[in-house]
């Protein structure tokens, strides 16, 4: 414990660990930087990344993703934000019970849900389509977003609602100007946990998405790695390309960014 | 102590501790059926997507159906066959080796870098934000870079071991080194999520208590065994709850590096469950898996909602 109480040795340690724990996520950038096998161009380069982009989906990948993650953090937000503002304002035994369901529903195993919902899908025709992510992705952030919401707006004093009633606005009018409006950093951090649990899934993808121009990167990631399983640098840039919408998210927005909902707010007690 | 009445604190709202001053049970009129109006969104969500599939389950359970025929009516036999199958138990073993070293080496590792940047550390904003990056990069990716680094003979691991005098380690094709190497992983991509949730539960312990403790001539030791684990004890324990439910629904971690393998060595219930249903077509026997998972998760998650309503009072 002594050589603890040196704040020199305790940056070394710390440092020490970063380095070994960042070293797979290293490779993957170096890895995919480094020139492609068969040209003789010597240092770091982008020819990974044009020889994907020319040679695989993975453009196709990107704009699925990117539109399915878009849907789903707006369509969350519409769903979550309402029932957060009746979690937040309209607490009653009823409300309660919902609270605790939503709770519940959260742990379940999600292979439960998507064994059937696949079946039912499948027999509308609906199955290999992004639609059909975007809709379980809703529903699958469906607790953590409507809890997210609702603490953010407990943070909000009812009296400024009360006071835009006594001037004529309705309730609905309250909670949209005054509730939401001075919720923004709340629908941020909801948005971010949605973006991040639709952008990284990938059981609900494999099973659903069978045609590969309508892969997520995820699947397509996987699907080019099993195809070329040697050749590291163009997995590796497709990895990358795969990483970085989330790693530039968690970058510039890491205030915003709190443990699935529940980690931050169990602080101190 | 700082109080956070004005942080937004989801254990307080989800346990009905705090919330708009707004008198509680006023759902007269007017708010009550614009209340209805605004929640009945999520609540369609959450039958239609939520409730009706586990329903749908329950009914595939106790039928010998595929994905694509419903099959017949079989009684319990779907769970007679599970619960009689050797790799049916396997897997439980499996998962719960995955859970327990998932928890323990993700908590351990989370709580040594939370106690030390609390302690301080030269620039430890940055390494924070840094430390916390295996968990932001998506799994698929992550799985691609364990893959280079241990798959083959002539990864970097295995090269590694090689000039340090071992004989070559084959990470996943050896089924216990492939059992470590998945556990291993799941540690890696977790302990992130257990030094944010301790660093926060470090945070709210008054410096003053450690001060007037050591003017007791408590040593560093004692100041842990003493003060900083009991203080963390419940934000500790919920953690534990939290990652017990993420390891065992856990599918891509274990599936990408493995798919299972090699020989079911790495077959967690989940992965067994999806095999059956999308490669054996066999629905009743996996579906009847992921509802007895299910009945599991349940009872955790109301185990984790009383511990929550515990936490979430006043401190």
């Amino acid at each position: 414990m002594t050589i603890l109480s040196s704040k020199l040795a305790r940056t070394g340690i710390v440092y020490g660990f970063t380095v070994i724990a960042l070293l797979p996520i290293g490779a993957t950038v170096l890895l995919s930087l480094r020139p492609r096998p068969g040209t003789d161009a010597i240092g770091l380069g982008f020819s990974n990344f044009v020889h994907v982009f020319r040679e695989t989906l993975v453009a196709d990948w990107l704009i699925n993703s990117l539109l399915v993650s878009l849907f789903t953090v707006v369509a969350a937000i519409i769903v979550a934000a309402p029932a957060g503002y009746v979690i937040s304002r309209g607490r009653n035994k009823l409300v309660q019970g919902y609270s605790l369901l939503l709770f519940v529903v959260q742990s379940l195993p999600i292979i439960t849900a998507v064994i059937p919902l696949f079946m039912l899908f499948a027999r509308l025709g609906l199955a290999d389509h992004l639609g059909a992510l975007v809709i379980i992705y809703v529903a699958g952030s469906l607790s953590v977003a409507t809890w997210m919401m609702a603490a953010y707006f407990d943070t909000i004093p009812a009296a400024l609602e009360e006071a835009a009633w006594i001037d004529g606005c309705s309730v609905f009018g309250g909670f949209m100007r005054i509730v939401l409006r001075n919720s923004l950093p709340g629908v941020l951090s909801t948005a971010i946990f949605t973006f991040l649990l639709s952008w990284n899934d990938y059981l609900v993808a494999i099973v659903f998405l069978k045609t590969d121009t309508g892969f997520t990167l995820p699947i397509g990631l996987q699907s080019f790695f099993q195809q070329t399983s040697t050749d590291w640098g163009a997995v590796m840039a497709v990895s990358v390309v795969t990483m970085l919408p989330p790693v530039i998210i968690f970058s510039f927005l890491n205030r915003y960014f709190s443990v699935g909902g529940i980690g931050g707010s169990l602080a101190g007690q | 102590m700082t109080s956070h009445a004005d942080q937004p604190n989801v254990a307080r709202t989800l346990t009905g501790q705090s919330g708009g001053e707004i008198p509680r049970d006023d759902w007269s009129a007017g708010r009550g059926r614009l209340f209805l109006l605004l929640v009945a969104p999520s609540v369609l969500l959450l039958v239609l997507l939520n409730a009706y599939p586990v329903f749908y389950a329950a009914l595939q359970s106790v039928r010998n159906g595929t994905l694509i025929s419903p099959g017949e009516f079989v009684g319990l036999s779907n769970f007679a066959k599970v619960l009689q199958s050797p790799d049916f138990w396997h897997s439980v073993r499996f998962t719960a080796i995955f859970t327990v070293s998932g928890v323990a080496g993700s908590w351990l590792i989370g709580m040594a870098l939370a106690l030390l940047l609390r302690a301080g550390v030269y620039g430890g904003g940055t390494v924070k934000v840094l430390l916390l990056l295996p968990w932001v990069v998506p799994i698929v990716v992550s799985s691609m870079a364990w893959n280079w680094l241990v798959a083959t003979p002539d990864s970097p691991m295995p090269t590694l071991a090689r000039m340090l005098g071992f004989e070559t380690p084959l990470f996943l094709a050896d089924p216990l080194l492939a059992a470590i190497t998945v556990c291993v992983f799941k540690v890696w991509c977790s302990f992130p999520f257990m030094m944010l949730i301790m660093s926060a539960a470090l945070s709210g312990i008054d410096r003053s208590v450690y001060e007037a403790a050591s003017i007791d001539g408590a040593t560093g030791w004692q100041r842990l065994r003493y003060i900083t684990l009991p203080l963390t004890a419940r934000t500790t324990y919920i953690s534990w709850i939290l990652m017990t439910i993420f390891c065992v629904n856990d599918f891509p971690t274990i599936y990408l590096l493995t798919a299972g393998g090699p020989i079911d060595a790495t077959t967690s219930l989940i992965v067994l469950a999806y095999r059956l249903v999308f490669q054996n077509f066999q629905t009743g026997p996996g579906v009847a898996i992921a509802l007895m998972m299910t009945a599991a998760m349940v009872v955790v998650s109301l185990i984790l909602f009383r511990q929550i309503r515990k936490s979430g009072g006043p401190a």
